[in-house]
């Protein structure tokens, strides 16, 4: 296919993995906090969004950074991470977790404000009709958001994707395991003779990413057209 | 009767205090004041979506909430109905699935095909809301806080929203709902022809607090609440049924009560029987003692003999027994007090011209 070697089939394989784990890993985490942010007051709310979108502003070598300092081997939460058996740090699951935190401040930005478009008017006529407040958030505030919801998604997938800078921090760039595309073509232009490979890994990384920001754009343009009809 | 809805509220919104003691015992009661009297802030903390300070909530002998005891339920364990001026129907719900977002509570509710029937609702079953008109949404949004099943149905300005024609449609469903239901309504307006029409009785607030309660008549007697009334628009209603179109185009009503009289009235269309409520603006009626010996283009002219006058330091206000059910109300000036020698169990004409009146169809 396109002339692709083995070794670069297994980074684009990877990366999608990658992209798909991180994304499933955030995707919880980050509706439930644009939730917050976008309905409920409470104290450290400003720390919290400061926290949340960090990664958006740092550069992705100091998250990386920060995560070894956490879960790596000697990291703060060592001992917890040993307990369960789990290592992160140069693996796989590092892979995942650095571009989860990557992704995780686009996707809250994106439910944040799908849920703030969802009028909390209707939520009260839920309630007013007997529904509970998971029963609210599960049958008229998610669905009503669904379209930005998955728009967020997308956005974090796409951003996953490019991620680099806490990958190889955090989990190195080691081939099958953590050296996904963007890591793939760092080390081809490192070899010489690597030029051809680079290119090739280029156009599919740039052909993914519209891939994902034309689905991303398709939602957008749905959640408005249901805003409209709401209106 | 003994009060079937029985209210204490302590609220608060912003630097508004509401409080409240009322206890209600017609079928529906109308909620009416001027705007910022506490009317909506009513009934968003008897339905639970505002924080009272202090609630206490009785429907027909059944303690709803009572916050001194603790019992406080939330707004989805309160069994409190609330249709809300914007209907608020869910967007992505197609109409059926609006109807029975409520009715998953279960309990003693009606059934859907009994609720379908009732507000004809069948041809919309499968629509979205977006694709209903704004008369066919204010029904399904009835229909859903019908299925419920609440202990007690409060209505958020339910014809605000809709002009002259869609009020029309909209009312005798009202009414439907009224009579078929059981359930105890409480109906906030800003229009008390509106009120006049669906309810039986009048909680009148004023600044937070209940200046009164009972029918228009009883409040209109008493000088102080008269003058809230007037503030807000006064009128009166006669029920009646429509007897004929004469040759001219007037129709007359033949109006309820003992002694019936008829009344042309100037804009209504309904065919003969159909049940009308008239309304009336006290100022337009003109009282004479005698009946005119000139010919005039008034056309009504209704004779009565007074039952009681009301002086407020801005008016007097006549109410007139005229044999019909509720009494006619006009109002005049001292001087005219002074010169007709207008006095209790005195007999008077009644007179107004037919485009004074107002109908309101009862029946669809």
């Amino acid at each position: 296919m396109l002339g692709l070697q083995p070794a670069e089939l297994e980074a684009l394989w990877l990366s999608v993995q990658v992209s798909t784990w991180a994304t499933l890993l955030a995707a919880l985490p980050a509706v439930a906090l644009g939730w917050l942010l976008a309905r409920r007051e409470f104290p450290g709310r400003l720390l919290v969004e400061a926290v949340v979108y960090l990664p958006l502003v740092v550069t992705p070598v100091v998250v990386g950074y920060v995560l070894l300092l956490l879960v790596g081997r000697q990291g703060l939460l060592a001992p917890l991470l040993d307990s369960l058996g789990l290592e992160l740090a140069f693996d796989f699951k590092g892979a995942v977790l650095a571009a989860a935190v990557i992704a995780l401040p686009l996707i809250v930005r994106s439910a944040r404000t799908a849920i703030e478009l969802v009028d909390p008017r209707l939520e009260e006529a839920a309630a007013v009709l007997g529904a509970g407040p998971w029963r609210r958030l599960a049958t008229v505030t998610l669905p009503l958001a669904a379209p930005g919801l998955v728009a967020g998604l997308v956005l974090g997938f796409a951003r996953s994707l490019g991620e680099f800078g806490a990958t190889i921090t955090l989990a190195g760039s080691i081939a099958g395991e953590t050296r996904t595309l963007p890591l793939a073509i760092h080390n081809a232009t490192q070899i010489p003779g690597g030029e051809g490979a680079a290119l090739r890994l280029t156009l599919l990384s740039i052909a993914l990413s519209l891939a994902a920001l034309a689905a991303s754009e398709l939602f957008l343009r749905r959640l408005r057209r249901k805003a409209a009809d709401t209106a | 009767m003994s009060p079937t809805v029985r209210i204490a509220c302590d609220a608060r919104r912003g630097a508004f205090e509401l409080e409240l003691e009322a206890d209600l015992g017609a079928p529906a009661t109308g909620v009416f004041g001027r705007s910022g009297a506490g009317k909506s802030t009513l009934l968003h903390a008897l339905a639970g979506l505002l924080p009272a300070s202090r609630l206490r909530l009785e429907v027909d002998g059944e303690l709803l909430v009572d916050s001194a005891a603790g019992r406080l339920p939330r707004a989805h364990e309160r069994r409190v109905g609330l249709v809300f001026q914007d209907h608020r129907l869910f967007p992505h719900l197609s109409v059926a699935a609006n109807l029975r977002y409520g009715a998953a509570r279960g309990g003693s509710g009606p059934r859907l095909e009994e609720v379908v029937e009732l507000l004809e609702l069948s041809p919309l079953l499968t629509r979205r809301p977006a694709d209903c008109s704004g008369g066919e949404r204010q029904r399904v949004a009835l229909g859903r806080a019908l299925l419920g099943a609440p202990r007690l149905l409060l209505l958020d300005e339910p014809l605000a929203s809709l002009d002259r024609g869609l009020k029309r449609q909209i009312l005798p469903f009202l009414r439907r709902v009224r009579e078929a239901s059981g359930i105890p309504l409480l109906i906030v307006s800003h229009d008390l022809g509106d009120l006049l029409a669906l309810t039986d009785e009048v909680l009148l607030l004023e600044g937070g607090r209940a200046a009164g309660c009972g029918s228009v008549a009883q409040l209109a007697a008493e000088a102080e609440t008269l003058e809230l009334l007037h503030d807000c628009g006064l009128v009166f209603a006669l029920g009646g049924a429509v007897a004929e179109r004469d040759a001219d185009g007037l129709t007359w009503v033949r109006l309820d009560g003992p002694r019936p009289q008829r009344l042309a009235c100037g804009d209504c269309d309904a065919p003969a029987g159909t049940r009308v409520e008239v309304q009336l603006r006290p100022e337009d009626i003109v009282l004479t003692r005698e009946r005119l010996p000139v010919r005039t283009s008034l056309s009504n002219e209704l004779l009565g003999r007074i039952e009681r006058i009301t002086h407020s330091p801005a008016r007097v206000l006549v109410a007139i027994d005229a044999g019909l059910d509720v009494p006619v109300l006009a109002e005049v000036t001292e001087r005219a007090v002074r010169r007709l020698g207008l006095e209790p169990g005195a007999e008077v004409v009644a007179l107004c011209k037919a485009q004074a009146v107002r109908t309101r169809r009862l029946e669809p």
